[in-house]
């Protein structure tokens, strides 16, 4: 990995406004786990997996927060031009997209875990923890994988990454995926399901989790890998057009 | 590999086209060391040249080499290639050094610290190189991205625009700079849109109009085609029926047209037409009002240069 492009897009994600809101998104889960400790008490490990875990961290915080960095850490830099200074050296392209991953899943997981730890404790204290909690942190840290593997492969592919981020996470794995039980395969939180399921030992299903851990982590994994293969591929074919 | 191998840049019957929109049209030539300027209007496609050079665009047809090698995928060629892209934009949060020094160490140089010193030095930033980017003037921004570019010592330096928004000492530094690097056997390409730059550092030129390469070689020679081209002026008289009969019997002359508030004569020597006037209706005791060349656009000296 190149460590000057890594410490550089690092530098740039901490100098974007768009970095405040990942924050601000961040806080969100914190805030509702403590209202619901304020609240009436439900079945504590329900609510938690089924509303917290999965409806706000794995549906909205960890997508969300991957496809602000995803598609900023190099699509960004194509935006306003400065793109060409990584790009006219003498670099492997493989190398760009790698310290690009490295530190936008850095920041994510710098997010979105401490996120989900946080909020789940809240949440499910004074309750048996049972491995819901940590079976959902490491699942985001897969799912943080694949998100930003491929919403950094949508940034090398097309100006729109950030409009067809939000459709793949809000139309298909929101809508889609919920209707057509198939389509799960295809699903980045569906694998983080699977996973945080394999990890978890509630002996009871406090979530729905259509595929298998196994499953999930291989799934998770692949995508990962194939998403930067592509980026790298494309990458290395990437044209930078500028008005003349 | 040879010297001259290294520094060649060449495009062979390069094309370029976006969808139905032909960009640059079957372009052909060849630089060695020395300062060349890619000159014409906004929007003839100098900056699609250069982007080909540069390997960020791959010829639709033909083919560019840098040393010898295809630019296009070719990584590599970096280590002796040195771009300065137009856009203004660069990182804000970094100082002026550290902006160098990154150039320096994303070429991967043995000492990046004493490279990116160097490179600041030779374009006279090193007052400013401890201050953020953010608060650069557009001059100093163009100095601080020639000195990223030449951080590696290139071979091969290509520059779009490149004295965009600097002030005429600033601008002056620089040309000293490519003249010194040009000396020193390296091939500069730059791209320009105003004559009066081209003419004062470049050696070679090449004229691009409409995507086509309209006229090459020595700034002199196309400087003369430039002047030696037919000329119209608007002139403004006390008496603009006698001056119009007093012009056309000047050798320098060939066409007057009376108008109404004014006459419209058509002249292929420019030098000797602007001297001529004032001297005419000296003579014919008629005041003269105005004398305004009216077609000096630069659009207007290549549409000329592109009919022949």
């Amino acid at each position: 990995m190149n460590s000057t492009i890594f410490s550089l897009t690092l530098q740039q994600i901490a100098g974007r406004r768009r970095s405040l809101a990942m924050f601000g998104l961040a806080i969100v889960p914190v805030l509702v786990a403590l209202v619901f400790q304020l609240g009436e008490r439900l079945d504590q490990q329900e609510w938690t997996a089924n509303v917290l875990l999965d409806d706000i961290i794995l549906t909205i915080v960890l997508p969300l927060t991957c496809l602000i960095l995803g598609t900023s850490v190099f699509g960004s830099e194509v935006e306003d031009g400065t793109a060409v200074y990584i790009l006219a050296k003498p670099i492997q392209r493989r190398q760009i997209i790698i310290a690009k991953f490295a530190a936008a899943s850095l920041v994510a997981a710098a997010v979105v875990v401490p996120a989900t730890a946080i909020s789940g404790l809240l949440a499910i204290q004074g309750a048996s923890e049972d491995g819901i909690v940590i079976g959902f942190t490491i699942a985001t840290l897969f799912g943080i994988a694949a998100y930003t593997g491929g919403f950094i492969l949508l940034s090398v592919v097309t100006s729109r990454a950030l409009l067809i981020g939000l459709a793949y996470v809000f139309i298909w794995e929101g809508i889609a995926t919920e209707l057509f039980t198939g389509t799960r395969f295809l699903s980045i939180r569906h694998y983080c399901l699977g996973i945080a399921d394999l990890i978890s030992s509630t002996g009871k299903q406090n979530f729905e989790a259509e595929l298998g851990g196994a499953e999930g982590l291989v799934l998770a994994s692949a995508a990962a890998a194939i998403a930067l293969f592509l980026a790298v591929r494309r990458l290395q074919r990437f044209e930078l057009t500028e008005p003349d | 590999m040879s010297t001259q191998l290294t520094n060649t840049v060449e495009l062979i019957n390069a094309s370029r086209w976006y969808g139905n929109v032909v960009a640059v049209n079957d372009i052909s030539f060849s630089l060695g060391p020395g300062i060349t300027g890619l000159l014409g209007p906004n929007g003839a496609g100098k900056t699609t040249i250069l982007h080909m050079m540069a390997g960020f665009l791959r010829p639709s047809k033909g083919d560019v080499r840098i040393a010898g090698q295809r630019a296009w995928r070719n990584h590599e060629m970096y280590r002796d290639v040195g771009l300065v892209p137009e856009r203004e934009a660069i990182y804000p949060f970094l100082t002026g050094f550290q902006f160098v020094l990154t150039s320096a160490k994303l070429f991967g140089l043995s000492d990046p610290t004493a490279a990116a010193r160097k490179a600041i030095h030779a374009v006279d930033m090193e007052s400013a190189q401890d201050r953020k980017l953010d608060g650069y003037s557009k001059g100093m921004k163009q100095r601080i991205k020639v000195a990223a570019a030449i951080v590696h010592d290139p071979h091969i330096l290509l520059l779009d625009e490149p004295f965009n928004g600097t002030d005429p000492t600033q601008r002056l530094q620089m040309m000293d700079l490519f003249r010194k690097m040009a000396a020193d056997g390296r091939t500069i390409v730059f791209s320009s849109h105003i004559l009066d730059e081209v003419e004062r550092i470049a050696e070679n030129v090449l004229v691009i109009i409409a995507g086509r390469l309209a006229a090459s070689g020595d700034f002199r020679a196309i400087r003369r085609l430039m002047t030696d081209r037919p000329h119209t002026f608007k002139v403004r008289s006390s008496d603009d029926r006698r001056l119009a009969t007093a012009l056309v019997a000047d050798q320098s002359v060939f066409g007057v047209e009376l108008n109404d508030d004014h006459l419209t004569v058509r002249t292929s020597q420019y030098d000797d037409f602007i001297r001529v006037v004032p001297r005419v209706a000296k003579a014919e005791d008629i005041r003269l009002h105005e004398l305004l060349p009216t077609d000096e656009s630069l659009e207007s000296v290549f549409s000329y240069l592109v009919k022949r």
